[in-house]
């Protein structure tokens, strides 16, 4: 199978993978780095957000 | 300078007067949802509570990626208890993309009301090398929704 790359299309056998999952402040980030002789060819990202955004209402009394 | 993830303020106000519409029950007239994107903006930039609309400047380019950035999936809101709560149907996807310029944030507006802000988050600087960038999309419900008012 070949994989896109910024220099085309190369052979998946040719090419080293790593996965690096980071903690962000606010997000899980899954990096997906594919280099082929040593040269970053790819990079995929997947952000999981881990805090959405909230409103908190408050009533005053009357 | 950078990117803070916030609620824009002006989204508050403009949520009492009707600006936005995540569903389809609304009185405006229109018994059509509203459309909303979600652009990717650049660790340079200054993106928070006070912005109040969509603009190009900070956001990302790159090949592949378009100005306005992707239509988030429609979806209706939903109450869980007291707390009401949105997230789009599906995740935000780019394919086969370059962001050469670090980027951390992306802001969700509305595209059928002149772009008004809903809000920023911000995720820790990225790159993107020919491939994909995905914003996967947290399961909708009154605790983890992506956007709640409780």
């Amino acid at each position: 199978m070949k994989i896109q790359t910024k220099i085309g299309m190369i052979e998946r056998s040719e090419l080293t993978v790593v996965d690096t999952v980071t903690e962000e402040d606010n997000a899980r980030v899954t990096a997906t780095e594919w280099t082929y002789k040593n040269e970053l060819v790819r990079r995929d990202v997947n952000v999981n957000i881990l805090r959405a955004l909230s409103i908190s209402g408050e009533q005053e009394s009357i | 300078m950078a990117n803070i993830q916030s609620i824009s303020s002006s989204f508050k106000t403009e949520l009492m007067n009707s600006f936005h519409s995540f569903g389809v029950s609304n009185t405006r007239g229109s018994s059509v949802a509203d459309t909303f994107k979600a652009a990717l903006f650049l660790s340079s930039a200054t993106l928070n509570a006070a912005t109040t609309a969509y603009s190009t400047t900070g956001e990302v380019i790159g090949t592949g990626y378009t100005a306005g950035g992707v239509i988030a999936a429609s979806s209706a809101p939903a109450l869980d208890g007291t707390t009401a709560h949105w997230t789009p149907a599906a995740n935000f996807s780019w394919t086969t993309v370059t962001l050469s310029t670090p980027f951390d944030a992306v802001q969700i507006y509305n595209s059928s009301q002149a772009n008004r802000s809903v809000g920023v988050y911000t995720f820790g600087s990225q790159m993107v090398t020919a491939g994909n960038f995905t914003l996967t999309m947290p399961v909708d419900d009154g605790t983890t929704g992506l956007l709640r008012l409780e």
